[in-house]
């Protein structure tokens, strides 16, 4: 059998729509859920139980779930609460965000406790605040140790948003899908996908790799 | 002036079930240089870390320049009242050494940049690393940061500095450097207390020295009667094992 690459071209529009829905995806979920990693992470090493305790638990139960059963729950759930239906990519999104912020929480948890304990000492022996130590002192060197792993997890998110399709976002994966369903052409587009992932996934880890490059020089 | 600059109340520190202090009472009056030494595990860190509260002690005092610790609102301006140098710098390492010095008198203290930058220039000159200034820590030799930490902790004009062990991970030919500086400062009318094995440092520098053991205060003697005659027969006992070592 022979290949027809002109598949791709064809539908190239419709697939690149996909994609940007995957990228953005990716990219608006890392861009809260890191943050809120951090705040959580914070919670998870507070010497103060009404902290510790709650961050604790909803680290573990979201950790112990499947990513596509909080998607689910979101899609059923966020409708209930707000009263009118959020639309298939907010509804994702949401989930994303909080299923992935406890995989950035260990992450940050991790991080934070490979900095030496006598930082944080000498930070606030200068008359830092806590909150100010942490900002100015362990964060940034936190965020150097981790770096491997925080590009790591992005390509996870990456990848993860294939599990949108349950829900009908049209996503790459769905996009790519639909297509081979109207053209019969399973191969050719499904070559092509694969293409894309790796392509997207190493220029990330290349980036990150940069960033590592420039955190080290700072030594 | 005449109330001690820093009055230990009957302190008392535990970790879990292991008792790190136990009534321990001492006072120390402005501009002098207090050496405490000891064995391993005696306390002498844990009370350092008394003395502005990086630790928190369960039972008695710590009263600083008038001020009670235990009932310290705001304990950043206490500290930053406190200079602290430790075993292993813990300078910053993503930051140059200028910065290391201006931080906490930028963000703490509220200073400009130009203001903390011309102190800390000063500082750095002062502890003879001035040319070092744009350099990172990890540039440096161990003499040099803990130099450049003594100098980050003067940026903040202390009332009392605390040593804690600063030259144990130093190797012996930087030693010297970093007891000079300390011995220019203590001679320049800073109150100092320091914990160090360095007993050449302590008999020339120190006014007084307290020895302890199993989280007491065992022999607190003006140096010269401590060196001649020890009372506590633990504390001779200690002398001997570090003296004649040498």
């Amino acid at each position: 059998m022979g290949f027809d690459w002109a598949v791709i071209q064809d539908n190239l529009p419709l697939l690149m729509r996909g994609l940007w829905n995957s990228v953005q995806l990716a990219a608006i979920t890392v861009a809260l859920s890191f943050p809120l990693g951090c705040v959580v992470a914070l919670g998870r090493i507070s010497p103060r139980p009404w902290l510790r305790y709650p961050a604790t638990i909803l680290v573990h139960a979201l950790r112990s779930n499947p990513l596509i059963l909080i998607v689910f729950w979101f899609f059923f759930l966020v409708p209930i609460l707000t009263g009118r239906p959020v639309g298939d990519f907010a509804s994702v999104l949401a989930a994303f965000v909080v299923f992935f912020s406890a995989y950035f929480a260990e992450i940050v948890r991790s991080g934070i406790q490979s900095v030496r304990r006598g930082q944080l000492d000498a930070a606030l022996s200068t008359g830092l605040t806590y909150a100010q130590a942490m900002h100015r002192i362990v964060l940034p060197q936190a965020l150097r140790s981790m770096m491997p792993s925080l590009a790591t997890e992005c390509v996870i998110v990456f990848q993860g948003t294939t599990i949108a399709y349950v829900v009908g976002m049209r996503e790459f994966l769905h996009t790519t899908f639909l297509v081979t369903e109207r053209t019969m052409r399973p191969v050719e587009l499904y070559l092509f996908a694969a293409l894309v992932y790796f392509v997207v996934c190493l220029a990330g880890s290349l980036f990150a790799r940069r960033l590592e490059g420039k955190a080290g020089r700072a030594r | 002036m005449n109330e001690p600059l820093v009055s230990i109340q009957n302190l008392g520190l535990r970790y879990g079930s292991f008792r790190a202090l136990e009534d321990v009472s001492a006072d120390f009056r402005r501009g002098t240089c207090v050496v405490i030494c000891g064995p391993s595990g005696s306390g002498k860190s844990s009370l350092l870390r008394c003395i502005n509260r990086l630790e928190e002690f369960q039972d008695g005092d710590v009263v600083f320049d008038g001020a009670s610790l235990r009932a310290c609102q705001d304990l950043p301006r206490l500290r930053s009242e406190i200079g602290m140098v430790f075993q292993h710098f813990e300078l910053y390492p993503h930051l140059s050494i200028l910065d290391n010095v201006t931080l906490a008198p930028r963000i703490a203290k509220g200073r400009s940049r130009r203001a903390a930058e011309e102190t800390a220039r000063r500082l750095l000159d002062r502890v003879g690393i001035g040319d070092q200034a744009g350099k990172f820590p990890g540039e440096l030799s161990g003499g040099q940061q803990q130099r450049a930490a003594i100098a980050r902790a003067l940026a903040l004009e202390p009332k009392l500095m605390l040593f804690d062990e600063p030259t144990s991970a130093l190797d012996p030919e930087m030693i010297a450097e970093v007891l000079r500086v300390m011995r220019d400062l203590a001679r320049n009318g800073m109150t100092m207390l320091v914990v160090t094995h360095e007993m050449a440092f302590a008999r020339e520098v120190a006014d007084e020295i307290v020895f302890m053991d199993k989280g007491r205060i065992v022999e607190r003697a003006e140096t010269a009667r401590f060196f001649s005659a020890p009372a506590a027969p633990r504390a001779r006992e200690f002398l001997d094992r570090i003296l004649h070592r040498l």
